[in-house]
């Protein structure tokens, strides 16, 4: 990608460079026309002549698809063309700052991850419903704005990335430490994998902390396809049961016990909003000058062994107190310490006799029985 | 080791969200209510996502009663079913115990998988496990199949039949008549071997005369006490 700010693309007067990503650069770009600042979006097409056909075709295909999604949600698509070795894509420009950024100050407080998911699942239901896939929904592709709007961004050209991740049996479209199983796995990807991409957008908002992280590409694979998450209130106190029940069932490995649509995520998600601001209210009435300090979990950035967790690690139950059963597993006593770590063992004859009474009157009965008998046959 | 009751919700993920919480609670109820009677420190309560699990110290038979409560405090609106596995569990944690993992876990929750609704099935394990603690009580514990989990490990179930006790406690005593009567007959046997048959015959015989005339003679002498009273 060359260094050099061009003067022009397209009608579009070049302003400044706003971005690099993997796609193209991204320029803050005046349209004469409508006197309208937009975001160009400019992306490199391939050198090949077929493959270059082929890309601008789908590339044109997607960018109208993608103009067609005009939502409070979703960022507006005003124009496409092409201009030598560049495609452009005029957007709306957002002031604002990308969920991306904010992540990296840590966790979100719940109210707010969970308006921002309310907000990102409503933008995805009215696509899907255009039959219009992200396919790449990640902090990265959410813009936060001033007033608490949240706007989802590169809808539809997401898929046209070149630098794609790729598995063995073909390329796959996506990030994958946000991508769905099936997504992962190289299958046919439909809504519902948006639905668990924003799954996890929720729960590193709620927790601060990366639920698929691994060392490299095949370890996150490994990771999304089988390691099952803790529920969020385990990192984050504020978050309610129901948003635990939430996020379990946007993060289901399979596609069919998933959520099946995103408005039916988002009305969940408005009820737990709900619960979230009706807990918070009373505290802040009663005690309005009070500055609340929260103590933030540290972010766990786990090492990759301990990643993959076990698929039968089950947490311990918050409702039930087993503290005292836990201690007796740490610091077993002498007995504990022999019957604890054995296996069963198989009943011997003597102990069966003296413990079970079925067989012991079988026993005792043929014993008399045989003790008369000998009597009548000797005495 | 440790016995593990997994007590799972049906088709839990299919579930309305709202529905879901409504469940769990319920779940927990139970679970509170059926905890009661087995010692703090003799269990561990975890969370599973569509269930909860149980880990019993030391108690199999406290493990099954527990199992086989909760069925039945759940057969009011709650699609539970259960599963029991007696095997290795161990304590994790950074610092502090927060999960538990092992294959105790594991099979148990994979039993539990195949346990229709209210049902209850355990795992060749626990029937040795209970065998161990208490020789016999795993005769109410009956084959109910063999099932093959989704890593293709096979696993041979048992299901509780309350009258399976009782039949063989019958069964026992059948055979425990049926062994005395043949003694008792052998030892006939070889003395009318040795001795023949008219012999023996009339040694019974002469026997029978002596005990009846001993009996009269009581009879007749209790008689005379009363009327003298």
């Amino acid at each position: 990608m060359s260094r050099k700010k061009p003067g022009q693309i397209g009608r579009y007067k070049i302003l400044e460079e706003l971005g690099r990503g993997a796609m193209g650069i991204v320029y803050r770009a005046k349209d004469p026309a409508l006197d309208r600042i937009v975001a160009l979006k400019t992306i490199v097409l391939a050198d090949d002549a077929d493959g270059r056909k082929d890309y601008q075709k789908r590339l044109a295909l997607e960018a109208r698809a993608a103009g067609r999604l005009t939502h409070p949600n979703i960022v507006t698509t005003f124009d496409f063309g092409e201009e030598g070795e560049l495609a452009y894509i005029a957007m709306e420009l957002l002031e604002g700052v990308e969920l991306r950024e904010r992540l990296k100050q840590g966790p979100l407080p719940a109210a707010e991850a969970v308006d921002i998911a309310v907000q990102v699942a409503d933008g995805l239901g009215f696509a899907h419903e255009r039959g219009i896939v992200h396919r790449d929904i990640k902090p990265g592709n959410i813009m936060l704005l001033e007033r608490g709007d949240v706007k989802i961004m590169d809808f539809g050209i997401a898929r046209m990335r070149s630098e794609d991740f790729k598995t063995s049996t073909g390329m796959v479209l996506g990030t994958p430490r946000f991508m769905s199983p099936e997504q992962i796995a190289g299958m046919p990807v439909d809504h519902r994998s948006d639905i668990f991409s924003l799954g996890v957008v929720l729960y590193e908002m709620l927790t601060g902390s990366m639920l698929f992280a691994g060392e490299d590409t095949p370890q996150i694979a490994h990771n999304v396809s089988n390691v099952e998450h803790a529920p969020p209130s385990r990192h984050n106190p504020d978050a309610t049961s129901m948003l635990d029940f939430v996020v379990a069932r946007a993060l289901k490995k399979d596609p069919a016990v998933r959520y099946q649509d995103a408005y039916e995520l988002a009305a969940d998600l408005r009820t737990c909003l709900a619960e979230l601001r009706h807990r918070s209210a009373p505290a802040a009435e009663m005690a309005p000058d009070v500055t609340r300090t929260v103590k933030l979990e540290a972010n766990e950035n786990a090492p990759a062994a301990a990643v993959i967790a076990p698929e039968t690690r089950l947490p311990l139950s918050r409702q039930f107190d087993s503290s005292a059963a836990l201690q007796r597993v740490a610091k077993p006593g002498r007995g504990d310490r022999r019957l604890l770590g054995r296996s069963p063992r198989p009943v011997s004859l003597r102990r069966r006799l003296w413990n079970d009474a079925a067989p012991r009157l079988l026993f005792v009965t043929m014993l008399v029985a045989a003790a008369a008998g000998s009597y009548i046959a000797f005495a | 080791m440790a016995s593990v009751v997994f007590l799972k919700v049906h088709d839990f993920a299919r579930r309305p969200v709202s529905e879901q919480a409504r469940l769990r609670a319920q779940l927990e109820a139970v679970v509170a209510v059926t905890t009661a009677e087995i010692d703090r420190a003799s269990r561990i309560v975890l969370d599973a996502t569509d269930g909860m699990a149980i880990v019993v110290l030391r108690d199999p038979q406290g493990a099954l009663r527990l199992a086989g409560r909760a069925l039945s405090a759940a057969v009011a609106g709650l699609p539970v079913s259960a599963g029991v596995d007696h095997g290795a569990v161990r304590v994790i944690g950074n610092g502090k115990p927060d999960a538990m993992v092992g294959d105790g876990i594991a099979v148990a929750a994979a039993v539990a998988q195949f346990a229709p609704p209210s049902e209850l099935r355990v795992s060749h394990a626990f029937r040795d496990a209970l065998s161990d603690a208490a020789p016999g009580a795993e005769s109410s514990l009956v084959p109910a199949g063999t099932a093959t989990d989704s890593g293709l490990r096979r696993h041979e179930l048992f299901t509780r039949d309350r009258r399976a006790a009782a039949r063989r406690r019958m069964r026992y005593s059948t055979l425990s008549v049926a062994a005395a009567l043949a003694l008792l007959a052998a030892g006939i046997g070889a003395r009318v071997s040795e001795q023949g048959y008219e012999s023996v015959m009339s040694g019974v015989a002469g026997k029978y005369r002596a005990m009846s005339a001993q009996g009269e003679r009581r009879v007749r002498a209790l008689a005379q006490k009363v009327k003298l009273q």
